[in-house]
């Protein structure tokens, strides 16, 4: 399965079918299209969290808002915003836009957009964000995805403060139709091979604009206006957030996995072998509370995780799911490299006595390598290893450059590298979030590499990196 | 094609007027129009001037204009008003109908001299008692035109269009055994009849009435959110319709309504549907913009930049560009600073189809039956208070291909609608391979009459050589 429903398929196949070609543009909004929600609610609630918030500004807020939606001026309440942040400092409200990316507004970046803009992307098309946001919401979700233009309102920027005006008008309504026909004017694209996808009520004007109008997740009254114009509609399934039962079931999972880890644990102790102790805990460990969560796994070429052993098993890495996933996928006989500090990290604790990790010092080159002489033994004792070699979890589902440790330590060991590509365990899962989601995770087990050399490794590693992100794009059918 | 298949094409489209608005109560917006009219300042007439190559042969002209009347049978009813506004008025068979009443020839000796006559015909009242039309024949010189002023009630200005197209011939010579409208039996209605069984209709249909409200209020009831929040949704949806558009140039003030100048102009079709194509909108939008593009050439020459003006255009309520019957007039705000015509057309376009998310677009239709119950000043007050635009703009296809009139070949054909407190009304009618504009023109609101001619004929110029 691809993970995109019928309808997004057979928008992806149009625009593949369509014309290709910097002239063609494909114009997202954000809040609501790209991304579910609103961003600026999310700044706001940063806002409200820190007491930044004036009760005088909080009641204009609220009066504004709801005159907005009374068939006041929708604007103001956004003018409201900007007047209030007159003498903050450009920078740190950028590094605000990406702390609040990384926390909170990656995880609501719907997938089902982030193939669509992929597609454009692939037909070499000129992407842009047109958006009523500032750049500072928009920036780090346009570069998470790839898109170099922006069509956005400007805010005024004096001697490093906002001066709380704005540069222009707001691009919201007919101001953003005419930024992005400026920008078409600007950049050769022509409008009516072009595409737009917006879901607000006063994005009509904006899609109007383009040849290819598609309302996208339309509020209700973009969507009687979509049927009386005759465009077409697409629904993205929103990403899941954490529901109050999907908590509990979380909390009855991780006391599922300590459970299963004691009784694993217990049994190897009575039958005197630690190994198979080991390989039970595993397997109750990751089986209990998957199952408790609702989470299943589809995988495609189960057999190559079985092919190859000892081997190291490289996978993209999203979410603290992908863990118990993985070990739940290799069962038995493997363990995992972890850095030094996260020895004493009480959610590791439990699952360190398990698999007995080893343990690499970053900061003292030495000890790290002779950690890994260790690491190479074992390998070649029949221990498979597991690695994400992004080195860190990715806050989105776009993949990080990878590291040489595993592809050397494959070269070291003579063992053969078996890369794994996990989906949508960071749907499931949010990066910073602690609630699991039932869901079915969508595995594909590349082929293995054998025979890996220093030789050649920086082509080979690239070539891999290349077939994880063509598998995530289009995702193979079994 | 053929004179034989223009024949067949002629006797089918006859066939058609004949059937055309044969209903006999006039709808709850035509009556809403008829009982809060004022005369011109809230006027419900329209005027078209029909430019013909030469004089037509007056018996034959006479002869031509009786036959239609026979065929289409509204021609020769009057509107019956019940003596309490308890019905909708009727319309019935003016028994005292004259020919000689409504139709009359004249001679002047230019163009302009016609024009300014047509303006002084369109100023005066009807006589409400008579059927609603009234046709003046010019001959200018060697050439005519044929000025035909007609009641709201009795065709809006699209109805006007598409019932002249009909009733032309697509060739020059004469026509014999023309068509006739079968005979059925006179119509006659009195005032207080009209009103007593409105009455008894009333009273019959009062406890169903109460019925039905009892229902949709105990509905609201069980669901008050959604009852709430659906009548929040569709109160902002009016608010915004009134309230959102630009507010009115000073530069097209004062106006009285009662100084009506009419002007026209002719444009190739062709080019000006090429800038629609480009801008991605429809010949309307196009229309819409080249209006907006000469008001914007007449306030920069006045030394008065504004951004945006209100404009007054037509919504379909079917399908977007379906020239189909449900309409909806609505506010936008026109551009006036962008000077690309394309671009211009693409912002109209974008203005107009965002007026489709607003739920309330048919407000007045859903508001006219209520209004009608009540003294015909509430409903004239109510149209009054609605928010007013600087300039109605309205395209309308007219025919197709080159038509005549007993036996004068049609060159171009003008709406000049009312002024219901816009400074001008602009109509785009499309002749054959020709745009025929007609603007009119409050002339107490426009300091610069013949600036403004100049700035609308530069834009067509403008559009049409781009």
């Amino acid at each position: 399965m691809s993970g995109l429903s019928p309808d997004v398929e057979a928008a992806v196949a149009a625009i593949e079918s369509g014309p290709q070609g910097p002239e063609v543009g494909a114009f997202f909004d954000l809040d609501g299209t790209l991304v579910a929600g609103y961003t600026a609610a999310t700044f706001y609630g940063d806002r409200l969290r820190g007491r930044e918030v004036s009760p005088a500004e909080f009641l204009r807020t609220v009066v504004t808002a709801v005159d907005g939606e009374l068939g006041g001026d929708p604007t103001a309440i956004a003018h409201v915003a900007f007047a209030a942040m007159r003498g903050v400092s450009e920078e740190s409200f950028a590094d605000l836009g990406e702390r609040l990316f990384r926390s909170k507004i990656a995880g609501t970046v719907r997938r089902e957009s982030r193939a669509l803009v992929a597609a454009h992307q692939r037909a070499g098309h000129t992407v842009a964000i047109a958006s009523a946001a500032t750049r500072y919401q928009i920036g780090p979700v346009a570069r998470d995805l790839g898109v170099e233009h922006l069509v956005c309102t400007q805010l005024v920027v004096e001697d490093g403060q906002f001066t709380g005006a704005t540069d222009g008008p707001m691009l919201w309504g007919r101001h953003k139709a005419t930024g992005v026909r400026t920008f078409a004017r600007g950049h050769g694209i022509d409008l009516a091979q072009s595409y737009a996808y917006g879901n607000g009520y006063e994005d009509v004007a904006f899609l109007s604009s383009v040849g290819h109008p598609t309302a996208l997740n339309p509020h209700r009254d973009l969507r009687a206006a979509a049927a009386r114009l005759g465009w077409p509609v697409l629904d993205l399934s929103d990403p899941v957030g954490g529901s109050l039962v999907a908590a509990g079931r979380t909390v009855a999972a991780l006391a599922g996995m300590n459970a299963g880890v004691a009784a694993g644990i217990a049994y190897g102790l009575a039958r005197g072998d630690r190994r198979e102790g080991r390989n039970l805990a595993v397997k109750l460990a990751t089986h209990i509370p998957m199952a408790v969560a609702g989470v299943s796994m589809d995988v495609l070429h189960q057999e190559r995780l079985w092919t190859h052993r000892p081997a190291i098993f490289v996978a993209n890495h999203q979410s603290s799911l992908d863990i118990p996933v993985l070990g739940r996928l290799l069962e038995r006989d493997f363990t995992i490299v972890a850095k030094k500090e996260a020895r004493w990290d009480p959610r590791a604790v439990v699952g360190s006595v398990v698999i007995d990790p080893a343990y690499i010092d970053r900061s003292d080159s030495a000890s790290a390598r002779a950690t890994l002489d260790g690491v190479v033994e074992r390998i070649r004792g029949g221990t498979s290893l597991m690695i994400f070699p992004e080195g860190t979890r990715s806050a989105t589902p776009v993949l990080g450059p990878f590291r040489k440790g595993a592809f050397h330590l494959a070269a070291q060991a003579g063992v053969p590298v078996v890369p794994v590509v996990l989906r949508n365990t960071g749907e499931l899962m949010r990066r910073s979030s602690l609630v699991l989601n039932p869901g079915v995770v969508d595995v594909c087990v590349l082929e293995p590499e054998t025979d890996w050399s220093a030789d050649d490794m920086g082509e080979r590693i690239a070539a891999l990196h290349a077939k994880f992100e063509e598998t995530l794009a289009r995702w193979p059918s079994p | 094609m053929s004179p034989s298949n223009r024949g067949a094409e002629d006797f089918e489209r006859w066939g058609g007027a004949a059937a055309w608005s044969t209903g006999s109560e006039l709808t709850p917006m035509q009556t809403l129009l008829w009982r809060s009219e004022r005369h011109p300042v809230q006027s419900s007439t329209s005027t078209v001037v029909i430019d013909l190559d030469r004089a037509p042969d007056w018996e034959r002209f006479v002869a031509a204009t009786d036959w239609g009347t026979r065929l289409v049978r509204r021609l020769r009813q009057r509107v019956v008003d019940p003596v309490v506004p308890t019905a909708p008025p009727t319309w019935a068979d003016d028994p005292t109908f004259d020919l000689a009443y409504h139709l009359r020839r004249e001679r002047v000796a230019d163009h302009d001299e016609m024009l300014s006559q047509a303006a002084q015909i369109a100023l005066r009242p009807f006589d409400r008692s008579r059927p609603l039309w009234e046709g003046v024949l010019f001959e200018v010189g060697e050439e005519a035109a044929y000025v035909l002023k007609i009641h709201h009630a009795l065709a809006d200005p699209l109805g006007t269009v598409q019932l002249l197209s009909m009733l032309q011939s697509g060739k020059r010579g004469h026509t014999a055994r023309k068509p006739l409208a079968e005979d059925v039996a006179a119509v006659g209605v009195d005032p207080v009849e009209l009103a007593v069984s409105g009455l008894r209709a009333d009273v019959a249909a009062l406890p169903e009435v109460a019925a039905t409200t009892l229902r949709n209020l105990g509905l609201a009831a069980t669901r008050p959110q959604s009852a709430v929040a659906s009548a929040l949704r569709y109160g902002a949806s009016v608010r915004r319709l009134v309230t959102h558009a630009a507010p009115p140039s000073p530069d097209l003030t004062p106006r009285t309504g009662r100084m009506w100048t009419f002007l026209t102009f002719d444009a190739p079709l062709e080019p000006l549907r090429a800038v629609a194509r480009q801008g991605g909108g429809t010949l309307d939008d196009a229309a819409v913009a080249l209006v907006l593009g000469g008001l914007g050439r007449y306030h920069a020459r006045r030394d008065s930049p504004l951004l945006e003006i209100p404009v007054g255009v037509r919504v379909s309520l079917d399908r977007a560009d379906d020239l189909g019957n449900r309409f909806a007039g609505a506010l936008i705000s026109g551009p006036l600073a962008i000077e690309d015509p394309v671009d211009r057309v693409a912002a109209v376009r974008g203005e107009i189809l965002s007026l489709h998310t607003e739920r309330a677009l048919t407000v007045l239709d859903a508001a006219a039956p209520l209004m009608n119950r009540l003294p015909s000043f509430v409903g004239a007050s109510a149209l009054r208070s609605a928010a007013v635009p600087d300039a109605f703009v309205l395209t309308l296809p007219g025919p197709p291909r080159k038509r005549f009139m007993a036996g004068a070949e049609v060159r171009g054909m003008y709406v000049l609608g009312p002024l219901p407190g816009a400074a001008l009304t602009a109509c785009l009618v499309t002749v054959a391979d020709t745009a025929c504009l007609g603007v009119n023109v409050d002339a107490s609101a426009v300091a610069d009459l013949a600036g403004l001619e100049q700035c609308l004929a530069e834009e067509i110029a403008a559009f049409t050589t781009g």
